[in-house]
């Protein structure tokens, strides 16, 4: 294996050399497969909190929706949508490394790796450099990487099985399918059991929250 | 607002692409009102007695302009064409991903003329489109054609989304549905018909473009209101659980689902009853439409230790039922067991057939049988073979859905168009009067609930423009008794009460105007129905629309622009000849007492006259005629529309 020369980074002022003490992005975004309902609405709020002049396009998105997830050759799931998600990887991020003009920099408020567009030579060297396929392309040859959205991610706060969702104690308990940062609330989440309650329908359930006053 | 509108000519292959102008959005909104509009233009140069199956029909399909921006509301494509089934007004719609691709690939409106020579599918493809022949696909059921168009057109720029006929479709039966990703149906009215007398078997579309919202930061900052508002919201929960099967339980209670061609209103099945359906079936995660924060989808696995009939059915897979899957094979036919119900639903999605029009007519036959008004030379005579038909009684359904598919006997072909022209056929063929078995409301077939004991219900049933329909004005006030939305339009609470007409009529007129409204913006019902927007869409939905269109309006503009939209449908009907007399629904309904649950001995004819009194003065028509009045429709904006009904006598007079 060939020496990989260093990149240095830059937030603005600061330079940072590869393997040095930025610590590896403690914000990151996570997905839970086969929990996603394929609504693409992380897509789609992606977009438009991307797009300076209003436009929604799933294209243009910094995640994907991937319909038929496989592992090897094989379709795990017939059924199963996996919400495909930067992994925010540690100093260097692989897709950095392979960049030629080193236009990613980092972000200073979420550390996370951002490629700055005017520096992009729109070469995709990044397209194959990351172990994970979610360097994304535009149809107009931009090169799509998530940035967080600077900490809040438009696509957890729209996800269909956002953590709000997720509805610990009530009586229909889904995990959530995005989520950001602290992984430890959504542990205990993810491993706690439901309250134990009878499952109640829908027109029950309009009925006990005092939606509608049936004579039923 | 930029849309375009494909117009499609099949005689002559000509594509022609306009852009849809603004003042359109102001007068229409979008969705099912611009469609509406697209329709009604079109009949103003072709005679609006056509056949239906003939080459002057139109087939209009839409998206409503909030659909797919990230509203989070759902999404649904809509379509529009001249019934061949009921000979009215019909439309139609379905959820899913492809409404949603229409738009990516550039267009939000495609109307469609003519008839091809040979069997074709359309493909559109970023702005382009192309007619292309479409042999190999003939024949094939609605997955088999979409899996083949899948296949053939690869995931570049996007995946491809389908709209496809099946077997129905093709052999031109009235009441064939239109499959949009081999999984939601746009099932009312016939629109699969229309297709295939059109020779069209499908509608393909791959897009990389984008839609454009006028201000995308109010745009986000709604949704996440709205998102508030659902997640405040614990009815939510339920229903992404079931579904609309959650009513089973609810209308088992209170006798509201449709037992043996409403012999009855309760299930019998042990296992039908309740939804646990979902326990034992639902194995696979949540499934949504595009841009839908509710996911109440699913997906259902048989593997055959279910029940004992549902080793028949080992490794099926599909959608799972909605409630009127159920109750038209649970309720309607009487089939008692979890996989049947389920097997019911795909087949009906394969051969794209409307299943509420399909079990009325199998219901009906079951009927004559049971009471002995059909003999072995009867039989004979309608099927060329001794038919059982019993209740419950999978292999008989499946037989006679068969029949109907194929019109391959007298069955097939009486019964291609529902169960009213089925049994209007039927009698004139024996010479005998069976129309009281026959349950239908304006010449549709009802959908497969007890309608007796709820008047703004029946009343719906009457009235609404696409014939016996539900979904064109919830009586929801009434079923749930929500005295505080009766309130809140007409502040008093008769609408809540079931033992008065009073306000019913105003109900359904008030509520018409809403759906009118949820329907052209292109959102799914579900959302306003599970009431995060307060039950008011004028407000609620008004300002999505506002910063997705740039077309700011007050909630009283927007209700006037729903009750334009009626009125252009009413509009429709009119010059087909339809007044008074035919807002009625059938004689068991009409005259026969509600036999069980918890409103037993009601009948429609109790209030049913006084309802439609109301009704009309709050669409301002005329009680007599039940035509519309010029001064009414010129305070509408619609002068245009009234001199069309003027100059073919269907303006009441004065």
């Amino acid at each position: 294996m060939s020496h990989t020369p260093q990149i240095e980074m830059v937030t603005g002022a600061i330079w940072y050399a590869a393997g040095s003490e930025i610590p590896d992005v403690e914000q990151k975004l996570y997905a839970l497969s086969n929990q996603c309902t394929d609504c693409n609405i992380c897509e789609v709020a992606c977009s438009l909190v991307h797009s300076p002049d209003g436009m929604v396009n799933p294209l243009l998105a910094r995640l994907h929706v991937d319909h038929s997830p496989q592992v090897g050759r094989k379709i795990v799931h017939p059924f199963a949508f996996v919400a495909d998600i930067c992994h925010h990887c540690g100093n260097p991020p692989p897709c950095a490394e392979v960049c030629p003009v080193d236009a990613f920099y980092y972000d200073p408020a979420t550390n996370v790796a951002i490629i700055a567009q005017d520096k992009c030579i729109q070469c995709m060297e990044c397209v194959p450099g990351c172990p994970f396929d979610v360097v994304f392309v535009a149809p107009d040859g931009e090169l799509l990487k998530c940035d967080l959205c600077g900490g809040e991610p438009a696509c957890v706060e729209a996800c269909a099985t956002r953590p709000e969702m997720s509805n610990a104690g009530k009586q229909y308990v889904r995990a959530p399918v995005l989520f950001h940062t602290d992984t430890a609330g959504y542990r205990e989440v993810l491993q706690g059991k439901p309250e134990a309650r009878d499952e109640v329908g829908m027109m029950q359930a309009m009925l006990k929250a005092g939606t509608v006053s049936s004579a039923a | 607002m930029e849309s375009r509108l494909l117009r499609v000519d099949l005689t002559t292959g000509e594509c022609s692409v306009e852009v849809v102008p603004h003042a359109m959005f102001e007068r229409w909104i979008g969705g099912s009102g611009i469609n509406n509009w697209i329709m009604w233009e079109h009949f103003l140069t072709h005679d609006i007695n056509c056949d239906p199956r003939g080459p002057d029909n139109i087939f209009v399909f839409g998206v409503g302009p909030l659909a797919g921006t990230g509203s989070g509301s759902g999404i649904k494509g809509r379509i529009t064409f001249k019934s061949p089934c009921y000979g009215i007004f019909g439309d139609s719609a379905a959820g899913g991903k492809f409404p949603y691709m229409v738009r990516f690939a550039g267009f939000d409106y495609i109307a469609i003329t003519g008839k091809a020579p040979r069997p074709v599918y359309l493909y559109l493809c970023d702005g382009e489109v192309e007619i292309r022949d479409a042999a190999h696909l003939w024949g094939k059921n609605t997955a088999e054609a979409h899996g083949a168009l899948r296949q053939e057109l690869g995931d570049y720029p996007s995946a491809a989304h389908t709209l496809t006929i099946g077997q129905a479709g093709e052999h031109q039966v009235g009441i064939a549905a239109v499959v949009s990703d081999a999984s939601r149906i746009h099932a009312r009215g016939g629109g699969g018909c229309v297709l295939g007398s059109k020779n069209l078997k499908a509608i393909a579309v791959q897009g990389s473009g984008g839609i454009r919202v006028d201000n995308p930061r109010g745009l986000l900052a709604w949704s996440r209101d709205f998102r508030q508002k659902i997640d405040q919201n614990e009815a939510i929960y339920g229903f992404k659980r079931r579904g609309t099967l959650g009513a089973v339980e609810m209308y088992q209670h209170i006798g509201s689902h449709f037992w043996r061609n409403n012999q009855g209103n309760m299930f019998r099945g042990e296992e039908v009853r309740s939804d646990n359906w979902v326990k034992k079936y639902h194995k696979y995660s949540e499934v949504c439409s595009a841009d839908c924060y509710i996911a109440c989808d699913g997906r259902y696995k048989i593997d055959g230790t279910e029940s004992e009939k549902a080793k028949k059915y080992v490794g099926e897979t599909f959608r799972r039922p909605e409630y009127l899957t159920t109750g038209s094979a649970a309720g309607a036919l009487d089939l008692r067991d979890w996989a049947e119900v389920a097997h019911w639903g795909k087949v009906t999605n394969d051969y794209a057939i409307d299943n509420q029009d399909l079990s009325c007519s199998i219901s009906f036959m079951m009927e004559l049988e049971q009471r002995g008004l059909l003999s072995a030379r009867d039989k004979g005579e309608l099927f060329g073979r001794d038919q059982s038909l019993e209740w419950g009684n999978m292999e008989d359904v499946e037989a006679l859905m068969h029949n109907i598919v194929h019109r391959e006997n007298r069955f097939g072909d009486f019964f291609n168009d529902g169960p009213y022209w089925g049994a209007l056929r039927y009698s004139e063929f024996k010479g005998e009067n069976f129309m009281k078995y026959a349950i239908y409301g304006k010449g549709g077939a009802s959908f497969t609930e007890e309608m007796r004991p709820f008047p703004t219900w029946m009343n719906n049933m009457a009235v609404a423009s696409r014939g016996a329909d539900h979904l064109k004005g919830i009586g929801l006030v009434e079923k749930f008794q929500r005295r505080d939305l009766s309130m809140k339009y007409f502040g008093r609470p008769e609408a809540a009460d079931l033992t008065t007409p009073l306000l019913k009529g105003a109900c359904t007129a008030v509520v018409e105007n809403q759906v009118a409204l949820l329907n052209s913006y292109g959102v799914c019902l579900f959302h306003w129905m599970l009431d995060p927007g307060g039950f008011t869409p004028e407000e609620y939905y008004g300002r999505a629309f506002a910063e997705i269109t740039g077309i700011d309006r007050t909630p009283e503009e927007l209700m006037r622009d729903g009750e334009r939209i009626c009125n252009l449908e009413k509009a429709f009907n009119s010059r087909l000849g339809l007044r008074r007399e035919h807002d009625t629904v059938c004689e068991r309904w009409m005259h026969e007492p509600c036999p069980e649950g918890m409103y037993p001995g009601k009948v429609a004819s109790d209030m049913f006259e006084t309802v439609l009194d109301e009704y009309y003065d709050w669409r301002g028509w005329d009680r007599k005629t039940g035509l519309q009045t010029a001064s009414r429709l010129a305070s509408l904006g619609l002068q245009d529309v009234a001199e069309v009904l003027a100059a073919e006598g269907a303006l009441a007079p004065g």
